[in-house]
């Protein structure tokens, strides 16, 4: 162990602190108590195995598979060089930059989405273009929205999908009807009646809040309409239980935790660095695979509904894509593809992994304009 | 203070080393990252959770520790639908309908009847209220597949393993005295809220390596012959690289084992195999799946 042998307890327990530091600059969900919890761990085990100081601290600070895997890596690097441990935050290991290049093409656009919705959110409200601009904006394809319109669009976008996710949030309140008889509340009223259950009291049915899982297609040409669909993912975080949203091209990248921002203009300046170096082609069977392989037990279940958004262009093989696609059918409650294609008068699903796809499907729908995405809501 | 003095006496363990060496003596092989972990709760007293592949031995750790601190266990199933109700306290209700029948003549004032039926004697006690309730020695709370209650109910653990105290409106708050060695384990069906992770400490049981499978299994079935034996964990082994979608966990190896030896073979054969697949696949197409992955194949 360099460097933490004969140190004094002082010193030891702020390099502990360094440690927590540099592990939640790499993505570790580290607060202040875990970095009290690891300093107190440190006195306990003590400092002089190094592996077991590893194991302890792994305990402390990590909180899921994810972060267990990532844990050994941070430790060696954090205390490989002696020369990091003078300097612990000043620079980050080689490998754990990596991950964030600086953004490239296909994420340029999500970042110019994003400086609109910032200047544009604090004056909500006083440059609305009026309602029959609306209407024209709710039915113009996404993909050639003029520049200018782009702001606003944002806005009503944001607003109507608010709206929708509330909406949906009502009809399940009506549906909640009371089912069985709470015999403990029933008899503390009967007390002041002599023990006789005049008054029934009923146990309201559960709600049971449904899991959307979201899946959509990156690649150069889906690139506009994707974007759309993250704030519509962002919009209905609120009425669904948990929504998992997953960007893939010929590769899956989760952006869950990142839609989970507060600040959607800051979520996705922060997508628009996760979604860097994204290749052409599509492989939408190969991505489903390792999904169902990754997260498909823990996010399938029957109160899950799955959406798939590309316009089918698959470069894979179909057989896979099937497959897959049977696999989600069996376990989601729903599999819903939408295609920005159909939007178009002369489109019929006939390219090969499309037409493959469509007897899994449970809805198939277009998606190119706002009005389309908001017409979901029938589904969902 | 009073927790922290009674604890001292059933607490020669104070290394990691000790841990393992105990922990084996009973039966349970562990790792030093594992070991490590549990002994952090044994010191410092907040909860533990464990989460792994089925099959692992998550479960077995509390069972363990119960065992080693010559301690009480107490355990909560965790199911879909798990409420306070069934997971902390209930009144007895028979009794209190009763007891307000009998009490209907007597001139006592509603509010002394009241007092009578919400007293002590009408509280049914579930696991939770239990482990609070301990007063000889902190026990061991294994609350089991924590991933498969809702999260109204995860919200409520939260306080109770914060502040180890539970609020009874009709009695009133009611402190540990004991503070127990929470346990919790979650097969990963559905995501824990972080502010339920961030108050335990976290472990991952993976699937053991070959060794220490062979380990494990020897200290399960000490009876079992070593060929079969090497036989059976390769086998498994070679069952987990397949992408089956229950992968056999250590569980299997041992009731694949000992299906072995309770028909009398000394070795795997592929009639053998199929014979007792239920051991190790556990759906249609994992079955099939291994048949077409080739059974002899698996056991060269």
């Amino acid at each position: 162990m360099v460097g933490m042998h004969e140190e004094e307890p002082e010193r030891s327990a702020a390099s502990i602190v360094a440690f927590c530091r540099f592990a939640r600059d790499n993505g570790l969900s580290i607060g202040v108590q875990q970095t009290l919890n690891a300093v107190e761990v440190a006195k306990t085990i003590g400092v002089g195995d190094r592996q077991e100081l590893a194991f302890a601290l792994r305990a402390v600070l990590t909180s899921s598979k994810e972060e267990w895997d990532r844990f050994t890596d941070l430790f060696e690097i954090f205390w490989s060089t002696s020369q990091r441990f003078s300097n612990p935050a000043s620079e980050e290991g080689p490998e754990v930059r990596s991950r964030t290049h600086h953004p490239q093409a296909s994420s340029r656009a999500l970042l110019a989405l994003s400086s609109n919705e910032a200047s544009s959110s604090d004056r909500e409200g006083n440059d609305v273009s009026g309602a029959s601009a609306e209407q024209r904006l709710q039915k113009v394809d996404l993909s050639d929205v003029p520049h200018d319109d782009l702001a606003a669009l944002e806005r009503i976008s944001f607003r109507l999908f608010r709206k929708m996710s509330l909406r949906l949030s009502r009809k399940r309140q009506i549906k909640n009807l009371a089912d069985r008889v709470d015999i403990r509340r029933t008899i503390h009223r009967s007390i002041p009646r002599g023990g006789d259950a005049i008054d029934l009291v009923f146990r309201g049915k559960k709600l049971r809040k449904h899991r959307l899982v979201i899946f959509l297609d990156v690649s150069g040409s889906m690139n506009s309409y994707s974007l759309f669909l993250v704030r519509f993912a962002y919009a209905l975080q609120k009425y669904f239980k948990s929504v998992n949203t997953f960007l893939f091209s010929t590769n899956v990248v989760e952006i869950t935790d990142v839609l989970r921002n507060q600040d959607l203009p800051e979520a996705l300046r922060k997508l628009s660095q996760r979604a860097a170096g994204w290749a052409g082609g599509t492989k939408i069977g190969e991505s489903l695979k390792v999904f169902n392989q990754r997260h498909g037990r823990k996010l399938l279940s029957r109160n899950t509904v799955f959406i798939i958004l590309s316009d089918g262009w698959d470069t894979g093989a179909p057989d896979a894509l099937a497959a897959e696609l049977g696999a989600i059918r069996r376990r989601a409650q729903k599999l819903i593809w939408l295609n920005p294609l159909l939007g178009l008068d002369d489109y019929a699903p006939i390219t090969r992994g499309m037409s493959a796809a469509l007897p899994y499907l449970s809805v198939f729908a277009a998606a190119h304009n706002l009005q389309s995405l908001l017409a979901l809501e029938r589904y969902l | 203070m009073m927790a922290s003095q009674a604890r001292s006496e059933d607490r020669e363990i104070n290394d990691v080393d000790t841990l393992i060496q105990r922990f084996e003596h009973l039966g349970y092989v562990t790792d030093r990252g594992l070991a490590t972990a549990v002994y952090l709760v044994t010191k410092l007293q907040k909860p533990l959770l464990i989460e792994g592949h089925a099959g692992v031995g998550k479960t077995e750790v509390a069972k363990v520790l119960a065992a080693m601190l010559q301690t009480r266990l107490i355990r909560l199933q965790c199911y879909e639908g798990l409420d306070v109700n069934s997971a902390v306290y209930e009144w007895n209700y028979q009794k209190q309908l009763l007891a307000i029948k009998i009490e209907e003549k007597t001139d006592q004032t509603v509010e002394e009847k009241e007092k009578h039926i919400f007293g002590k004697e009408f509280l049914l006690e579930r696991p939770l209220l239990q482990s609070i309730l301990a007063d000889d020695a902190s026990p061991v709370l294994l609350i089991d597949e924590i991933d498969r209650a809702d999260d109204a109910f995860e919200a409520f653990l939260l306080e109770l393993l914060s502040d180890f105290q539970i609020t009874v409106p009709e009695l009133g708050t009611i402190k540990a005295k004991y503070v127990p060695y929470v346990i919790l384990t979650s097969n990963r069906t559905r995501e824990l809220s972080d502010a339920l992770r961030r108050r335990c400490f976290y472990h991952w049981i993976d699937y053991p390596s070959f060794e220490k499978e062979m380990k494990i299994v020897r200290a399960r079935l000490p009876v079992i012959e070593e060929e079969l034996e090497v036989q059976v964990v390769r086998f498994v082994h070679a069952v987990r690289q397949l992408d089956l979608t229950k992968p056999p966990g250590v569980t299997e190896t041992l009731d694949c084992a000992q299906a072995a030896m309770s028909l009398g073979k000394h070795r795997l054969d592929v009639k053998l195999v199929e014979e007792t697949l239920g051991c190790v696949a556990k759906s249609q197409e994992d079955v099939a799946k291994l048949k077409a992955a080739g059974i002899e194949k698996m056991l060269s």
